[in-house]
């Protein structure tokens, strides 16, 4: 079973060694940002699918660079794409060298 | 006291309900379930001090607060995490595209069914099963750490369910599991191994391709 997590502290999802973490600089209790912005929710969901799909070694946090309530979320007509916001920020996502527990990395 | 989880009213059991075991009673929480507002489609509050609760909006809604709430999470979890974690980190590769996969949620927000037993507000190591088919009117947060006033507004803030129903109809996902589980407040993380491992069975049972993990 593949996971992905998110985590709003990024010290606590780097120490907890999770296969797989998006960090989201938002409150707590916001993981999925602002209430009623059902576009901004997607946005993060299909973020959590392009995780699952592209994150290709165990360990890896990647930031998502959404601001606090100055990002406007336009509606995604391609799921099967990563969105830009992502694809910029697993670019940025550090190299490192982690063990691999249970079947070795994939991509479908 | 122990007590055996029971359907919600309104709900059917599955075959085998997912999490029959033994659990802490939650009956003094239980009384002082109240409704927190009278928005039939908001989650049910479970209430806490109201000093904690100012404390918590400040937290949350100013930077000051917000720089308190990430030292507090830092200082708390990070020696436990030092302790709990090892040099090997699972992996298991998405094995069918999404369109065919089944997905779960697992939150550690504190949410479960308004007739589910509350979690204990101080530390709470147990889950609580959430049906597919819940609505946010349904549901309970029982947590005492983070604010909760905008995920009572909108419970999809930290369990997407709805969300994950819509993507179902769209043809986005394969499938929206049958069960979802809610975890509440814990402050020692060593507690959390045994129902995470249960928890990690169950979807392995139910044959849950994807598992997403939403805090608070």
């Amino acid at each position: 079973m593949t996971t992905v997590g998110l985590a709003l502290v990024r010290e606590v999802a780097v120490a907890a060694r999770a296969p797989r973490l998006l960090f989201v600089h938002w409150p707590f209790g916001h993981a999925l940002g602002e209430p009623g912005k059902v576009e901004q929710q997607r946005a993060v969901l299909r973020d959590m699918f392009s995780m699952a799909r592209r994150a290709l070694r165990p360990g890896l946090v990647v930031d998502l660079p959404y601001r606090w309530r100055r990002e406007s979320y336009p509606p995604i007509s391609d799921w099967t794409a990563d969105g830009e916001a992502f694809e910029a920020a697993l670019a940025r996502a550090p190299e490192g060298q982690t063990s691999v527990g249970g079947s070795g990395p994939g991509r479908l | 006291m122990a007590w055996r989880r029971r359907p919600p009213r309104g709900l059917t059991a599955p075959d085998t309900w997912p999490a029959e075991r033994a659990c802490r009673s939650g009956s003094r929480q239980l009384d002082s379930l109240e409704e927190a507002t009278d928005h039939e489609a908001s989650p049910y509050r479970t209430p806490i001090n109201r000093v904690t609760e100012a404390a918590l909006r400040w937290i949350s809604g100013t930077g000051r607060g917000q720089a308190v709430g990430h030292w507090l999470s830092r200082t708390i979890a990070l020696p436990q995490l030092r302790h709990l974690t090892s040099d090997t980190i699972p992996w298991s590769p998405l094995r069918r595209p999404l369109r065919e996969a089944t997905v779960a949620l697992v939150t550690t927000s504190g949410v479960h069914l308004r007739d589910d037993h509350p979690f204990e507000l101080e530390s709470d190591p147990t889950f609580r099963v959430i049906p597919r088919g819940a609505e946010a009117g349904e549901l309970a947060i029982s947590h005492r750490a983070y604010d909760r006033t905008d995920a009572l507004r909108d419970v999809n803030l930290v369990f997407p369910l709805q969300r994950l129903r819509e993507l179902e109809a769209e043809g986005v996902i394969g499938r929206v599991a049958d069960w979802h589980y809610g975890f509440g407040l814990v402050l020692r993380g060593a507690d959390l191994v045994a129902p995470g491992r249960e928890v990690g069975r169950l979807l392995g049972r139910a044959h849950v391709d994807l598992a997403l993990f939403v805090p608070a």
